[in-house]
């Protein structure tokens, strides 16, 4: 009997010791992400995971320049950037000849056929037809001609009917497509840039039904076989993409780090990429360090030991050939308070005194591992309207001209102000914060309890207006101030973006014509001056822009940090001389 | 024989009221008690009239009784339906699961059994004796750690350090799947040994105690033939009632295993729903688990009379 049990533990053990061997044939790129992706179809991907995800495979009409700063758009499946009418209403776009889409035995004889116009014109039907109840349907919401009376009447057809036509969505011929605004939207453009409004065949979508999410079927440089709620996505090269070239021009700084080296070559340049999904951040960082993933964002707990003080990487890990990006991210984290609640009202003096009374430093030190950048407005470094010579006067801490305000607020050192309510999640860190708001409320005078939620209480409290204060984050859709500054936009009440429920004419005002304004230092001017206006009326207290610090081994070559991530990956290479050196040291 | 089979279709007919009950109570916490989901369904950008759009989509506008005949209805015929969060049908999401919590928890729970029972009735024997003395403050040392402690130190040792096996993933496949399974099962059988051996040996000291055991002595039944061929056959019955009423929530997995060897089963797929407000998920989860356990008590009682012919079932 022990015999065999002992027999037995040495066959599974033998089975197990067989890990697998990494492939150094074969130009593999190897990704960790923290969440599982819900499903492939571009329309329902309202988180992060499933944009990038969904990129690897669909192709939207524009896309990011992939080594400029600050973001520009540069054409993806079309052909040009497109040209505008004079009145800014009408955008019309060449598409590319001879895209394909993948094989799949959706098309007849499973060849994958041309992506043309009416594709297009078909994919943003599909988003806003209300049947699916897309996500990103707030993109197009208003903005489009005839598209919400579309989708109106599509909604009270016993079947929506994709062949009706809308004024503002017209397949001009084959490969011209034009779109028809409302009014003018500079922003419009970003939305063609987003998984949102990728262009999906329509015989994918009746051929796989509700089962399409699982069978992604685009144009783009990679593909995939049916998708399933693994925790292992695998995507192979397109064979049939179209001639596409790494971009020959981008910053100063990018020659230096060599990623302009290889300007002009065919993309994509690897042949897989294999994604994996590990929520926990000791497997993800375990990884890493084995050499099993290419590259990551440094957990928190392991930031000392990666990060030097003066921020650059510590000689253990540069040894390994291990290099370190720093990036700031397009976000803002604040606390902020409920303009519906009686207290908040009308009552500025009492936010400032508790906005001065916040030691923003010390939770960007206890938090962050003081990583973030301590924000002065909504607008966060990196996109035009940022200002990084303000400084909020209500976002210094100063605990005696808190104690004053307090006092001309009608509280002298917090008498006759009941406790307030502090919401968060309950998440270890989030109530750490929590601790941390009470603790620094205190000091004044101020007492507060902290009520912890799930993530949907959390929502639903605030889109039904039951919160006092509540901490949030933002990380922007696109690159304009006009997706931050919307969060204190009064239309956009709860349930919309503005929890706060912030609303003041003055700046809803301001706000309607900065986003009909073309890009220019005017509107640059008039974003950066509106922020700073209404940041000192307190909405919130703000928080921090967070910042990216990213590890990669030295194999990953042409890696570039950026925000708005989709199909980035086809620029990316694998040294496969370098990857078989550096693995011996790790 | 007739009285046995009469006794499991009584029993499969209590499903009936069982479920209902069930239903009743799952329809009280998510539609009644639980909030409005479409806020977190539709994302940050959720308009009002979006997220009245969806409430009708999803049937919450329906009159109250209604909503109820709906959780009766999929309860009965097993049709779920597709996640309100993923948007994957139900179950696709549960048969995908399951394999791979079963792929982790069966082994572990089978072997962390075998490896319990066999320790205790050492222990037992020897009871009292030094090695008795050592595997009890073992056992209790090993409880006092907290699993996530394991869980961390064997993963960074034995497949970080080591590299033994995989830091974590999953394959579909044998033998592929052993790298990444082993470990965790391991894991599994180091938490469940603690807890385990200290229940047998309770059971197997009671039984020890007992008169039969004074006569087979006075008999002249050696020890060892006591302990194996009396003592062990009288105490499977407790045993099998503590072993056979897990048995259905190995199918949920373990939470904290699966998050950290991303092993794609279905106790992420729960703290998924939860994050969610997929109520069909959590629904779907629910009325499997109560079903579960009634088939598996169903079992366990069936299981008494092979162990022991006394037991008649009526």
């Amino acid at each position: 009997m022990l015999r065999t049990i002992f027999s037995l533990a040495i066959a599974v053990l033998a089975f197990s010791a067989c890990t697998k061997n990494r492939d150094l044939n074969e130009k593999v790129l190897h990704i960790t992400v923290e969440n599982k992706v819900k499903g492939m179809d571009p329309i329902n991907t309202g988180d992060t995971y499933s944009s990038n995800e969904v990129a690897r495979v669909y192709e939207g009409l524009l896309q990011y320049h992939y080594l400029k700063r600050p973001y520009e758009l540069r054409p993806n499946l079309a052909a040009e950037m497109p040209t505008v009418s004079d009145d800014g209403l009408t955008y019309t776009f060449k598409l590319k000849q001879g895209v394909l889409f993948h094989d799949n035995k959706c098309f007849e004889g499973g060849k994958g056929r041309e992506m043309v116009a009416e594709d297009v014109v078909y994919s943003i039907k599909r988003l806003a037809d209300a049947r699916n109840n897309a996500i990103g349907w707030w993109l197009l919401d208003e903005k489009i001609v005839g598209l919400n009376e579309w989708r109106e009447k599509q909604k009270a057809a016993a079947k929506t009917d994709y062949d009706a036509e809308v004024e503002g969505i017209k397949a001009l011929d084959k490969h011209t497509v034009q779109f028809k605004l409302r009014e003018k939207s500079p922003q419009f453009m970003y939305s063609l840039a987003m998984s949102y409004t990728m262009v999906t065949p329509r015989e994918a979508v009746e051929f796989y039904g509700k089962e399409f999410l699982n069978n992604p079927v685009g144009t783009g440089p990679f593909m995939t076989g049916t998708y399933t709620q693994s925790t292992k996505i695998v995507y192979v090269k397109n064979p049939k993409y179209r001639k596409e070239f790494y971009p020959s021009e981008g910053m100063k700084e990018d020659q230096e780090k060599g990623l302009l080296k290889d300007a002009g070559k065919t993309i994509p340049l690897v042949e897989k990429i294999i994604v994996y999904i590990q929520p926990e951040s000791q497997p993800r960082w375990l990884s890493f360090e084995k050499g099993k993933t290419d590259f990551l964002a440094i957990p928190k707990d392991n930031f000392e030991t990666v990060v030097t003080p003066s921020k650059g990487i510590t000689d253990t890990y540069a040894k390994k050939g291990i290099s370190l990006e720093i990036n700031p991210d397009l976000d803002i984290t604040y606390i902020a308070f409920n303009h519906e609640d009686a207290l908040f009202k009308n009552n500025i003096k009492l936010k400032r005194a508790m906005s001065l009374a916040y030691n923003t430093a010390k939770s960007n030190e206890l938090f962050y591992n003081e990583r973030g950048i301590l924000a002065q407005t909504p607008i966060p470094p990196g996109i035009q309207g940022y200002d990084k010579e303000y400084q909020n006067p209500w976002m210094k801490f100063d605990i005696e001209q808190a104690k004053k305000l307090l006092a001309e607020a009608g509280y002298p050192g917090g008498k006759g102000l009941p406790t307030i309510k502090y919401d968060t999640t309950a998440s270890t860190v989030s109530r750490q914060m929590g601790e941390f708001f009470k603790k620094q409320m205190s000091q004044i005078g101020i007492n507060v309890e902290v009520i912890t939620n799930t993530w949907p209480q959390l929502t639903e409290k605030v889109h039904k207006r039951q919160t006092q204060t509540f901490g949030m984050a933002w990380v922007g859709d696109y690159p304009d101030a006009e997706n931050f500054l919307q969060l204190l936009y009064g239309p956009n009440s709860s349930p919309g973006p503005n929890g706060s429920n912030y609303n003041n004419a003055d700046f809803n005002k301001l706000f309607e014509k900065a986003t009909k304004m073309q890009p220019s230092p005017e509107r640059t001017k008039f974003y950066s001056e509106m922020a700073q206006k209404y940041s000192e009326d307190v909405p919130w207290i703000l928080g921090v822009h967070r910042t990216s610090f990213v590890v990669r081994h030295a194999w990953l070559k042409n890696y570039k940090f950026s925000t708005f991530n989709y199909g980035n990956s086809k620029y990316w290479d694998v040294d496969l001389e370098e990857k078989k050196k550096t693995l011996d040291k790790l | 024989m007739n009285s046995t089979w009469n006794y499991i279709l009584r029993r499969i007919l209590y499903l009936i009221p069982v479920l209902l009950g069930v239903c009743f109570l799952i329809f009280v916490l998510f539609n009644v008690v639980a909030g409005d989901p479409t806020g977190i369904l539709l994302g940050k950008h959720a308009s009002a009239s979006q997220m009245a759009e969806l409430r009708e989509q999803l049937g919450l506008n329906k009159p109250m009784f209604m909503q109820y005949l709906d959780v009766v209805k999929s309860a009965f015929t097993f049709d779920f339906g597709r996640s309100w969060a993923t948007k994957q049908q139900i179950s696709s999401m549960l048969a995908q699961g399951a394999i791979p919590s079963l792929s982790v928890t069966l082994p572990g729970f089978f072997l962390a059994t075998v490896v319990s029972v066999l320790l205790s009735t050492v222990v037992a024997y020897f009871r009292g004796k030094g090695i008795d003395l050592f595997i009890r403050i073992l056992t209790i040392g090993m409880m006092s750690i907290s699993s996530l402690v394991y869980i961390m130190v064997f993963q960074w040792l034995f497949a970080f350090k080591l590299g033994w096996f995989e830091i974590s993933g999953y394959e579909y496949s044998f033998p592929e799947v052993m790298p990444y399974i082993t470990l965790p099962i391991i894991i599994w059988i180091v938490l469940s040994l603690g807890p385990d051996v200290r229940f047998y040996r309770t059971l197997i000291l009671d039984e020890m105690y007992q008169d039969y055991v004074r006569t087979a002595r006075a008999k002249g039944v050696s020890e060892k033939m006591i302990l194996l061929k009396h003592v062990l056959r009288n105490a499977m019955i407790p045993i099998l009632t503590y072993t056979v009423v897990q048995l259905p929530f190995l199918l949920l997995g373990s939470i904290l295993l699966e998050s950290f060897f991303s092993i794609p089963g279905l106790g992420n797929m729960v703290i998924n729903a939860l994050n969610s407000s997929d109520f069909p998920v959590l629904k779907a989860i629910t009325v499997l688990s109560a079903v579960a356990y009634i088939i598996f008590t169903l079992v366990q009682d069936v299981l008494y009379t092979v162990v022991d012919p006394r037991v008649k079932l009526k």
